[in-house]
């Protein structure tokens, strides 16, 4: 029964990556080999990060929110837009277009990212006997995860690849691409800070992630109908 | 071509081990991380010739359900969680009597029996009304063959907390099944195993009067005869500090006093005393049998008489003195008008109580009994008036230390050291307080306090004690302080009562959801994933892909064909 239930667990967690995989037509160009090259890249970023973060970080024992200390570790968690900036720009994609491009890309970095963080978790605990929301929860928070890989990578693709793009949005894309590279920073502020539960966060994640990519691709579409003219 | 291929295959082959290798691995990691972990006893599991009796089950692996349960309802896979507190008797009875079957038996006793409480004296606060219900349910459960486990524990802020939830569960007609989530329980213990051969161990120590001019052998003898283990319906939890811990230590401290006036020639009497610490009290005092019976003859038939103490910590300074001659007999005469002077000096009451032996009965109600069956004259000192059934009154759940008076546990080691003192010292005249209060010969309470202390921490039922126990082996070393020619003697026990262990284990508790809830939330999620699939198909490829999507297989089909 509790192999059931991480059996569910892990659908939340990894069934919605398979699914963008299939249903769009990143499959019909076949574009795996671009996710795998990205999350071969996300594993090398997240070694850095480690790194930079065992190196610059002070230990806390206590734990409390230190302006400073939180400071850095936004910035240590811009190494991941490196890594993706890598990913889109330097790896060489067998002629997929840049709207394939950018979803590849984002796809092979979330499923990296939830397999990272949260297969070993799961693993080890929604088989136990004991219930709690945890995993459940946490599913939810790697479809969220998802959503704003993805319009990173969009917005990404927007800075880094594309030439004509108009003039007024540039701040509106930077801007956006600001906050969800600082979402992690956000959420924990949430809830160290503010003392928010679990659950809260992860509603607040979905719902972030909802306005995101609606911002996302209302911004893709409109340099794209610009370039198209 | 071909050899390239079957070295990739080996290379393959041996991946693929290593891989089932750490998945092997990985699924061996067990995980026990409970919300509550509670320590639990064990229902005692034994036989009585042949016919078995007790808990006969050790593990557990049910959901939880409060215990005023809907009539009728189905509890064979449901532990029932009972505060003893709030127990209703006749509702159990009736359970136990029509042999219903229940998952298992969860017992909540209240948290002063604990050990933890166990120093402090508040104890009366829970009243009469909660002892007396215990003492019930012991006597109950003991005599009862239950064919499920059956479990003790202490009420403590996060059980009391489950079972809150539990009862607001069953309030709202949600029983907690398979199919609706809840409490699951689980203990997980090996299956109890018989306990192979029960060592009964007797400890004898020796006080040597001081002969005339004579051999040793002519000096009359006094025994003084406790019995120290215990019978209860939680082996790990029978201390008995009243039966007959308080026995022991009077005896111990009967042994201190006197070893002090036998350590100077001037005042040693003229009598040996033989101390003897026995074992087996609950089973007809198999123990104190063995011991006897091992005895030399002359020495068993110096002794002029025995005393053995039982429960000697009565709550109303009413003592009683049970004997198996009859009252007219010159030597019970002699003795109890020695003991009833002395009791009126400290304010005791003492009866006698004559009660014929039936040699063809097995039952052994008392323990100098086994003496009288053996033609030596003894009696008891009991709080009790009536000769208790087996197995009852032999230290069990009820009888916790706090519970005792210890002034009366001192006031007794006084009236028998004081009585008998009397008998030796006879031609010191009538009137001579040997062991006065004050004097450097007073009865220590400090000395009976501490032992007491160990008594009422100790569980100490007899097959349960190996052979090198600390406790027996604290005894003997405590009497060897005192007094010369203390060995311990080793025998088996009466092959009628045998015992199974795993008397103590760790309960889980562990906050389930049912099954019912994993196949909704997988319906839920199938159809998120459905949903997510076809609107991305539709967005990215419009309606007519997804339809075609579905169309697909029987268009290839057609083609092949």
């Amino acid at each position: 029964m509790t192999v059931f239930h991480f059996f569910n667990c892990a659908l939340l967690t990894f069934g919605p990556h398979a699914i963008y995989y299939s249903a769009t037509p990143l499959s019909e160009y076949d574009t795996l080999g671009t996710c795998i090259k990205t999350a071969v890249v996300y594993l090398i970023t997240a070694l850095i990060k480690l790194v930079c973060l065992a190196t610059f970080l002070k230990v806390t024992e206590n734990d409390s929110f230190d302006p400073y200390q939180e400071l850095l570790k936004a910035l240590i968690g811009f190494i991941d837009v490196a890594g993706l900036y890598y990913a889109m720009t330097q790896l060489t994609h067998r002629n997929i277009s840049q709207t394939h491009k950018f979803q590849a890309v984002g796809l092979g970095w979330a499923f990296a990212d939830s397999v990272l963080h949260r297969l070993a978790p799961l693993w080890v605990g929604a088989r136990g006997l004991e219930f709690t929301w945890e995993y459940i929860l946490q599913g939810l928070e790697a479809n969220a995860n998802l959503v704003f890989t993805v319009s990173l990578a969009s917005l990404g693709s927007l800075m880094w690849l594309r030439k004509n793009k108009p003039k007024a949005l540039i701040p509106f894309i930077y801007a956006c691409a600001g906050i969800l590279a600082t979402m992690p920073s956000i959420t924990s502020y949430l809830r160290r800070i503010l003392d928010w539960d679990f659950p809260k966060v992860v509603g607040f994640e979905l719902l972030a992630s909802v306005v995101m990519a609606f911002l996302s691709a209302q911004l893709f579409f409109a340099c794209q109908r610009r370039s198209s003219i | 071509m071909a050899g390239r291929k079957g070295r990739e295959g080996q290379m393959l082959e041996s991946v693929y081990s290593v891989l089932a290798l750490v998945f092997i691995l990985v699924a061996c990691v067990e995980l026990y991380d409970a919300a509550t972990v509670l320590d639990v006893y064990r229902l005692i599991q034994y036989d009585l010739a042949g016919v078995p009796f007790g808990s006969r089950f050790a593990n557990l692996n049910h959901h939880a359900g409060s215990f005023p349960f809907r009539s009728g309802a189905d509890l064979s896979r449901t532990v029932v969680v009972i505060p003893v507190r709030e127990l209703n008797m006749t509702i159990l009875q009736e359970y136990i009597t029509q042999k219903q079957r229940l998952g298992g038996l969860l017992l909540l006793l209240p948290q002063k029996f604990s050990f933890e409480h166990r120093g402090e004296n508040g104890g009366q606060t829970y009243g009469k009304h909660v002892m007396q219900k215990v003492a019930e349910l012991e006597k109950l459960l003991i005599h009862a063959n239950l064919p499920y486990p059956v479990y003790f524990g202490f009420e403590d802020d996060k059980i009391d907390e489950v079972l809150a939830d539990i009862k607001k569960n069953d309030a709202t007609d949600q029983h907690s099944t398979a199919t609706i989530g809840g409490y699951k329980f689980v203990v997980s213990t090996p299956e109890p195993k018989k306990v192979s051969s029960a060592i009964i161990a007797n400890i004898q120590g020796w006080l040597p009067g001081l002969k005339a001019d004579g051999d040793v052998n002519q000096l009359p003898t006094i025994a003084i005869v406790a019995s120290y283990d215990t019978f209860g319906a939680a082996p790990a939890l029978s201390v008995g500090s009243d039966s007959n811990g308080g026995g022991v230590v009077a005896l111990l401290e009967i042994a201190r006093l006197f070893s002090r006036l036998y350590s100077n020639p001037k005042t040693r009497g003229r009598y040996n005393l033989l101390f003897g610490l026995t074992s087996g009290g609950p089973y007809n005092y198999n123990g104190t049998l063995k011991w006897l019976r091992s005895l030399d003859h002359r020495v068993r038939e110096s002794i002029d008489y025995a005393v053995c103490l039982n429960s000697i910590a009565p709550s109303e300074n009413e003592l009683w003195m049970h004997v198996s001659k009859p009252p007219e007999n010159v030597h019970i005469k002699h003795l109890f008008e020695g003991f009833s002077n002395v009791a009126k000096d400290l304010g005791v009451n003492i009866n006698l109580k004559h009660k014929k032996i039936n040699i063809s009965d097995a039952r052994v109600a008392w323990e100098h009994e086994q003496f009288s069956r053996l033609r030596v004259t003894a009696i008891t000192l009991s709080e009790l008036s009536v000769p208790p059934e087996l197995l009852d009154s032999t230290g069990g759940l009820y009888d916790k230390g706090h519970f005792g008076d210890r002034t009366a546990v001192f006031r007794s080691a006084k009236l028998v050291a004081e009585s008998l003192a009397r008998h030796i010292y006879a031609p010191l005249g009538k009137n001579v307080q040997i062991f006065a209060d004050g004097s450097s010969l007073a009865v220590n309470p400090s000395y009976i306090n501490s032992w007491l202390d160990l008594f009422s921490r100790t569980p100490r039922m007899a097959p349960f004690l190996s052979k090198n126990d600390p406790f027996i082996t604290a005894l003997k070393r405590e009497l060897a302080e005192h007094i010369a020619e203390v060995h311990v003697q080793y025998e088996l026990l009466d092959g009628m009562f045998s015992f199974y262990d795993s008397t103590r284990a760790r309960l889980n508790v562990y906050q389930v959801a049912s099954v019912t809830f994993d196949l909704l939330l997988l319906l839920a999620l199938g159809s998120y994933l459905i949903l997510l699939f076809s609107s991305l198909v539709i967005v990215t490829r419009g309606v007519d892909d997804l339809i075609g999507i579905f169309r697909r297989p029987p268009s290839r089909k057609f083609k092949t064909a």
